[in-house]
């Protein structure tokens, strides 16, 4: 077959294939509340092998991880109406006993060094430090920097696993950043 | 005479919690889901309804959570209306606190954690 365009060598059976493996939902694009609502109500179908628990913990962490991409991705797009609407990837894994959620999107390096001091935290404080953490935080008030770090927070009490964060610069002024947790299939 | 609260709860692109609260008896009770556009918007206008019961009805307030859902922004304006419930019992004001849960260790720590956030007595009650 021709191809439309000597540019366009990207093959979406490969692309396909890459996502046969383990990969249960995956999106990119823009993420506002309208896609979470599509994507969070559809979360349960994917996770059949998931008990209950481990359902409702992928929903909880879902809402806030893709909350954070929406409000603070450095990729955006607008609506008519002139709303910011962040964008970024999105991806449910299924591997052995457990599932793995992740996000990513590229942020402004300038940005992004409180978020991963606050992820190193995070990983450092055991679960009872961690709540103490939590009501901490939720008592700093509410400007918009500050809920996402409560995000993080409840996603790494939530997940019941540290935040596996990556950094991967694209130029100089911006990176790729990704958070993943693992949550088990059969969660207490 | 004080006005009543009812809000009925959606679940669409955003989650609006359902809400009951009778002056006459006050008996209060948010349950389903809390996810919404404007968190603080919403949630001010049931804390300034508990202000208002607090200094004019001054009776007794009885409040029941049973949400299955609520995110982090919400979580915050549940422990202000906790602040309000505990400053109006520290003042003499008869009040129970009743929170069903999904019965699990994570959600219940998170009751105990509002309870240490806040220091009012809660009543911990799994959900059916």
């Amino acid at each position: 077959m021709e191809k439309i365009d000597d540019k366009y060598d990207f093959s979406l059976y490969e692309y396909h294939n890459l996502l046969q493996q383990n990969i249960l939902v995956s999106y990119k694009g823009p993420i506002d509340e309208r896609i979470m609502n599509v994507i969070g109500d559809n979360i349960e179908l994917v996770t059949n092998d998931g008990n209950d628990k481990a359902k409702s913990k992928i929903f909880k962490i879902f809402m806030e991880l893709a909350q954070n991409v929406w409000l603070y991705s450095a990729e955006s797009c607008n609506t008519a109406s002139g709303r910011k609407i962040g964008m970024g990837t999105l991806v449910i894994g299924e591997f052995g006993d457990s599932y793995t959620f992740v996000t990513g999107n590229v942020v402004r390096n300038s940005d992004i060094e409180p978020v991963i001091e606050k992820c190193e935290i995070i990983n450092s404080l055991d679960r009872d430090s961690l709540r103490e953490y939590r009501r901490e935080q939720r008592r700093l008030g509410g400007d918009k920097k500050n809920s996402g770090n409560i995000g993080l927070i409840q996603v790494a009490l939530t997940a019941e696993s540290p935040l596996d964060i990556e950094l991967t610069p694209v130029s100089d002024d911006e990176s790729f950043f990704s958070v993943a947790v693992k949550i088990k299939k059969s969660a207490e | 005479m004080m006005e009543d609260i009812h809000i009925e709860g959606v679940h669409e692109a955003y989650f609006t919690p359902t809400v009951n609260f009778e002056a006459s008896t006050g008996r209060c009770e948010i349950s389903g889901e809390s996810y919404l556009e404007e968190t603080s918007k919403f949630y001010a206008r049931l804390i300034d309804w508990l202000k208002r019961y607090i200094a004019n009805v001054k009776g007794p307030l009885s409040f029941d959570f049973k949400l299955s859902y609520f995110n982090t922004s919400s979580s915050k304006c549940l422990v202000d209306i906790l602040d309000v419930l505990k400053n109006y019992q520290n003042a003499g004001g008869e009040i129970t606190v009743n929170w069903y849960y999904d019965d699990s260790e994570e959600e219940l720590e998170e009751v105990e954690d509002f309870i240490l956030e806040t220091g009012l007595d809660i009543n911990k009650i799994p959900m059916e």
